[in-house]
């Protein structure tokens, strides 16, 4: 794994507005950087990243499994009472997914370590997906990178399959898909997912979070037209859907979600001390607990997360040596773990993160986001990568 | 990968031969991967649909019996081998492995088979990917892959949905009578979404 210098292609931005990705910039500082890409061999990407994330997903569904069957673990999850049926019966009917990230500390050589599971909102999808496979390619053709250099991502093509595969078994082949107002970044995100499903074959209408409606006399959820929503994509998390107005009316009604109900289980910080006490000493694994209720001062060596929590916010962390590193966040009222530190690999100032991602069951391709802090945050920059 | 590489004298390639956007961005995009850097490709994936065995993509009268044939052959090839049950079963669960039949051997191997274990295959993707070149040039190709792994005790989505949305057409029904004398019911809104997150957005 290298940091190698390379040229920007000209007039790259202006293609990039071309595309849909208007948000490569984010309040002035570049959010998409190709001054440089990450260089993996095949083997780097083929036995420590891509093998090891099929493993832990299987793993990680194994425990879904388990947690479904037991009310203990629904409620050290600190999931809501109310959706404990909803969780178990979309796991029980096989309500399939369609994606999922996960984040490895990986310097080359040796096991890459699994930081967590972006399991239910994973973003930074287009920018992995799509604009940095173009990247290549122009890459290559401008004579930028050899010829003869790869990239590890079939991302867009399994979520094309995936969804074509989805499509067929929802009524009239329509999947919504929903974010929030006014966030041009996840806007884009799902406007890149609506784009697969179309390629897919399926109707792909937008709601925004806001407007969809819930009515006394309808077993789903409705459009502004007061249609049915039978299924829906929603950039959104369980965590606060279950705390919003319409959470506890959720399990009344028959609308199918994407993310499935079940994927909450894996969305929570807390799978990470589950996976370390069922898998205890698994290659990919770090060493993570529960904290107790009236917790020590964090020690050196270790790094402290709370369960619900997006971009890095309200992660604290020691490093051995007792450097101290934080950042504020809003999520302070869920509960905490504790996960060994492993160190992020260090190219001049940058520490860089491998973000795996899965698409159905398989592993299918990666970014690199990478941060001059040791905590990954919505604004490290994403950069691309290539095998050679 | 799943996806004809028209390119075979290259070597295995980790990323995808060819991608576009249907509707993000100015005009539709497409790319095609290098070696063809003077024209560009726009690619449809046309309908793909999955199936559970030959017999059903053959009666579904969509593609021809070879093209199912090849499809499921192919998909065949890309599930896990184990040489005991005992071996596929600790990766993909109880009672989840199976030995092929005489005809997913012989359709694996192209040969007599052999005796192997593999998880069951819950079903296969079939799809029609056209590409036109802006030179005009056509070229059809079949993809085909297992999307999900079959899991031990889980229900038939496809079944279950099917039961709710007949169960819900009934209500629905109701729903139409009581509506015309109440039309006045009303959709609340806002239920989702009034929460502020610390950056203004939820994704991870």
């Amino acid at each position: 794994m290298l940091r190698i210098d390379v040229s920007e292609r000209p007039r790259w931005k202006t293609l990039a507005h071309e595309l849909g990705f208007h948000f490569h910039t984010i309040d002035g500082e570049p959010y998409w950087k190709e001054d440089a890409y990450y260089q993996f061999t095949l083997e780097q990407v083929e036995r420590d990243i891509e093998a090891p994330t099929e493993e832990l997903h299987e793993m990680c569904l194994e425990l879904v499994d388990r947690v479904c069957h037991s009310n203990a673990l629904m409620q050290r999850l600190a999931l809501p009472e109310f959706m404990w049926d909803t969780i178990h019966d979309s796991w029980k009917a096989g309500q399939p997914h369609l994606y999922g990230r996960m984040d490895f500390a990986y310097d080359g050589s040796g096991p890459a370590k699994l930081l967590e599971l972006n399991y239910d909102t994973p973003t930074s999808l287009y920018e992995a997906g799509f604009f940095q496979w173009v990247w290549l390619e122009q890459a290559i053709e401008q004579g930028l990178i050899v010829r003869h250099a790869d990239q590890y991502n079939s991302i867009q093509e399994r979520l094309i399959a995936a969804l074509a595969h989805i499509g067929q078994r929802l009524p009239e082949a329509t999947l919504h898909f929903a974010c929030i107002k006014d966030n041009l970044e996840e806007r884009a995100t799902v406007h890149y997912l609506q784009d697969m499903a179309v390629q897919a074959g399926l109707k792909a209408p937008f709601i925004h979070m806001e407007e969809i409606g819930c009515r006394a006399d309808c077993d789903y959820f409705v459009d502004l037209d007061d249609r049915p929503i039978k299924a829906l994509f929603k950039l959104y998390p369980w965590e606060v859907m279950a705390d919003d107005a319409f959470g506890e009316a959720v399990p009344q009604h028959t609308t199918h979600w994407f993310e499935p109900p079940w994927k909450a289980i894996l969305s929570n910080k807390g799978i990470l001390p589950l996976l370390w006490e069922h898998f205890e000493g698994h290659p990919n694994l770090l060493p993570a607990f529960f904290e107790e209720k009236t917790p020590t001062p964090l020690a050196p060596g270790w790094v402290r997360k709370p369960f619900f929590s997006r971009e890095g916010s309200n992660v604290e962390l020691m490093t051995p040596a007792g450097e101290r590193e934080a950042v504020d966040g809003p999520y302070i009222d869920s509960p905490w773990i504790r996960q060994a530190y492993h160190p992020m690999p260090r190219f001049g100032a940058r520490h860089a993160l491998i973000g795996s991602w899965v698409v159905g069951d398989r592993a299918c391709g990666m970014g690199v986001r990478e941060d001059v802090g040791r905590i990954t945050k919505d604004s490290s920059c994403f950069v691309p990568h290539a095998i050679v | 990968m799943s996806t004809p590489d028209n390119t075979p004298h290259l070597p295995r390639r980790k990323r995808s031969a060819r991608l576009s956007l249907a509707m993000m961005g100015a005009s539709a995009f497409g790319l095609s991967a290098c070696g063809q850097p003077e024209q560009t490709t726009d690619v449809s994936f046309d309908s793909p649909r999955s199936y559970q065995s030959v017999d059903e993509c053959v009666a579904a009268n969509v593609y021809t019996q070879s093209a199912c044939e090849d499809a499921y052959a192919s998909s065949l090839e890309q599930v896990p081998r184990y040489t005991s049950i005992e071996q596929c079963e600790a990766e993909h669960g109880e009672g989840a492995c199976v030995a092929p039949t005489e005809e997913q051997a012989q359709m694996a191997t192209g040969g007599s088979g052999g005796s192997w274990f593999m998880p069951a295959l819950m079903g296969y993707m079939v799809g029609n990917m056209m590409s036109r070149t802006s030179r005009g040039a056509t070229s059809q190709g079949l993809y085909q892959e297992p999307v999900y792994r079959n899991r031990q005790n889980q229900g038939n989505w496809n079944a279950a949905t099917n039961q709710a949305s007949q169960r819900i057409s009934q209500r629905q029904q109701t729903m139409r009578n009581q509506a015309t004398q109440n039309r006045q019911a009303t959709s609340q809104r806002s239920g989702f979404g009034s929460r502020s997150s610390a950056r203004g957005g939820w994704g991870s």
